[in-house]
């Protein structure tokens, strides 16, 4: 053994008090909303739990990625100018997102009541209000990326593939530069709202995941057959009914966004004021689901 | 030295049940023992001193803050170790403390550091990587143990920390929440082992049904009772017990087989020691015997 390691000692380094910044409530939300949206993403988590998410953003952005590469392909052909999927379209219509919401707002949820971690996040300078907008904070956050990502994608690649130029383009199209953010932020704060709702229900992500999906069929089924029933048709009058559809009710909002006006084909077109009524419904239901999430956190045993 | 924690006619019922009754506190900075059986009011307690119950009477303030007035600031200052699991189980031990740490207000890197070095401090240095789910009932216990800390608080409330630890593991985590005291942290200690609380705390606070029994340094609780324990090994009993009796003294044999002698100063004390020289005996032991704080729990707390 050498002299120095004859000479050497262990330290106990004991425990050294913190003097510096510390924040408060605000900085509290911001850490769990952080936490969750790196649980929502997959971050530092196996690699299972990064597979939903990566599914998501490939289903989402590759209509973007063939629209570009068609309008690339034919720019200099008589089908130039093509479009098969429009930016209005693009945004919401696709069920992964659905999908995601289901897995992934059980996932950062359910598991704080189920392993009764809830009373040692309370202990800590938070509120049940501040737990609920981290929750819905790090839902919608993935949300809106997921819808506006691929937009973003769609858009740029337009630019570049134009035959006018990117310039003409972006002239043509300024409008959208605040439609696809707007829309997709009402999108994002219904899917999160509602996930957030149904998950603070139940302590079993399975369970909280499958009554998601339950409630969105559910309302669908009932909506249709009403409407139907009524002798409604898409483009034929339309029913009030179609109000009953949870899942599409912010692409209604989505309309109103992109045209001023409900969509011909909307089974609301035709009632009258079904878009101040499609308003409305959104208006309620993201209301009523911000109730039962900070009902369901007021009180938290310790 | 400073109160931690005032508590006046503090009062808590639920239906059917008082769980607290008319307390009143005043707990000293440093290790406090909060003992009772089952249903005593140790976890509604705590609860109150954290503003996630409000009194139906009375009021508490926790380092001079009103916790009905300032709940948030209250728990700034506040580490909490529940008694249940609490722990996600799917998250490593390192990133569930530092997680904690940047829920108590700390920024995000020194959140890491300090997990680091809370973890190290309970003895999970090694295995602050794994996964919780992984983890034994002590580790566990010490992971609770360093998410309480991490924030640095002014400070912690204990929930029966060694409950479900074997012998070696009770007296790892009980001399981690002896050092607690001496790092400046204050503890509150809340269990129905007497041992761990005359172990560790300087100062013991008896809860019976709700209601205060003691609030008092742990030092006058144990104070000497004039009886001394006497061990000569099991076959010389009665004959030191014949000759103590035939020198005056009074004499009982406890359940354990050892001499019980009451005396009155130190000429008994030179009499005890002088007959088992004559007799010839092995003195394995003499001892003061003090008072158990279960003597002073069953006989301050009122009968059921």
């Amino acid at each position: 053994m050498s002299a120095r390691a004859a000479t050497g000692a262990v330290y106990d380094r004991g425990y050294r008090p913190y003097d510096g910044p510390r924040g408060g409530r605000r900085a509290a939300t911001a850490a769990l909303y952080r936490t969750s949206l790196r649980r929502a993403i997959g971050l530092r988590r196996p690699w299972r739990q990064k597979v939903a998410p990566a599914v998501l953003l490939a289903i989402a952005v590759i209509p973007a990625v063939v629209n570009v590469g068609v309008g690339y392909l034919t720019r200099n052909t008589p089908a130039e100018g093509f479009e098969f999927i429009t930016y209005r379209e693009y945004l919401g219509v696709s069920s992964a997102l659905l999908l995601f919401v289901a897995l992934v707002a059980p996932d950062i949820v359910c598991p704080d009541r189920r392993q009764r971690v809830l009373p040692l996040i309370f202990a800590r300078p938070i509120t049940g209000p501040d737990y609920a907008l981290a929750k819905v904070g790090a839902i919608f956050t993935c949300v809106f990326s997921f819808s506006f990502l691929p937009q973003v994608v769609l858009y740029v690649g337009q630019m570049l593939v134009t035959k006018g130029g990117a310039l003409a383009y972006l002239r043509h199209n300024t409008a959208v530069l605040w439609q696809v953010p707007v829309a997709a932020a009402i999108l994002a704060l219904f899917y999160a709202v509602l996930g957030i709702a149904v998950a603070s229900l139940s302590g079993r992500r399975m369970v909280a995941g499958a009554s998601m999906l339950g409630v969105t069929l559910v309302t669908s089924t009932i909506s249709g057959i009403l409407v139907r029933a009524d002798g409604g048709r898409p483009g034929s009058g339309g029913h009030p009914a179609a109000l009953l559809n949870v899942l599409a009710l912010p692409l209604r909002i989505r309309d109103l966004v992109f045209l001023g006006h409900l969509h011909r084909d909307s089974p609301l077109s035709g009632v009258a004021g079904g878009g101040a009524l499609a308003v409305g419904a959104y208006v309620a239901v993201v209301g009523g689901c911000i109730a039962v999430i900070l009902s369901r956190y007021r009180s938290v045993e310790a | 030295m400073a109160s931690i924690v005032r508590a006046h006619g503090l009062t808590k019922r639920y239906p059917g049940v008082t769980a607290l009754d008319a307390v009143d506190l005043d707990l000293p900075a440093g290790r406090v023992g909060l003992v009772g059986a089952n249903g005593a009011g140790k976890t509604t307690l705590f609860r109150l001193l954290l503003g996630l119950s409000t009194p139906d009477a009375g009021s508490v303030e926790v380092c001079g803050i009103s916790v009905a007035d300032n709940p948030i600031g209250v728990r700034s200052l506040i580490g909490y170790m529940p008694e249940h699991d609490c722990l996600p189980l799917d998250q490593t031990a390192a990133d569930v403390v530092s997680t904690f740490g940047e829920l108590g207000g700390l920024p995000v890197r020194a959140a890491r550091q300090r997990a680091s070095e809370v973890l190290d401090l309970v003895g999970l240095d090694e295995a602050r990587f794994r996964p919780v789910g992984g983890f034994s009932t002590g580790m566990r216990q010490r992971t609770k143990l360093a998410q309480a800390i991490v924030a640095d608080p002014k400070l912690v409330l204990l929930d029966e920390p060694t409950a479900g630890l074997d012998p070696s593991g009770r007296q790892e985590m009980l001399a981690l929440v002896d050092r607690l005291g001496s790092f400046g942290i204050a503890v509150v200690l809340a269990t129905h082992l007497l041992d761990d609380v005359a172990q560790v705390c300087d100062h013991v606070v008896m809860l019976d049904g709700g209601r205060l029994v003691t609030d008092a340094p742990t030092d006058t609780l144990l104070h000497q009772t004039g009886t001394v324990t006497v061990d000569v090994g099991p076959n010389a009993v009665a004959q030191l017990a014949a000759a103590l009796g035939a020198r005056g003294l009074a004499v009982t044999t406890d359940d354990s087989g050892m001499l019980e002698v009451t005396v009155a100063g130190d000429t008994d004390l030179d009499t005890i020691r002088d007959v088992v020289a004559d007799l010839g005996l092995p003195l394995h032991r003499l001892t003061n015997r003090l008072t158990s704080l279960d003597d002073v729990f069953v006989h301050r707390a009122p009968a059921p």
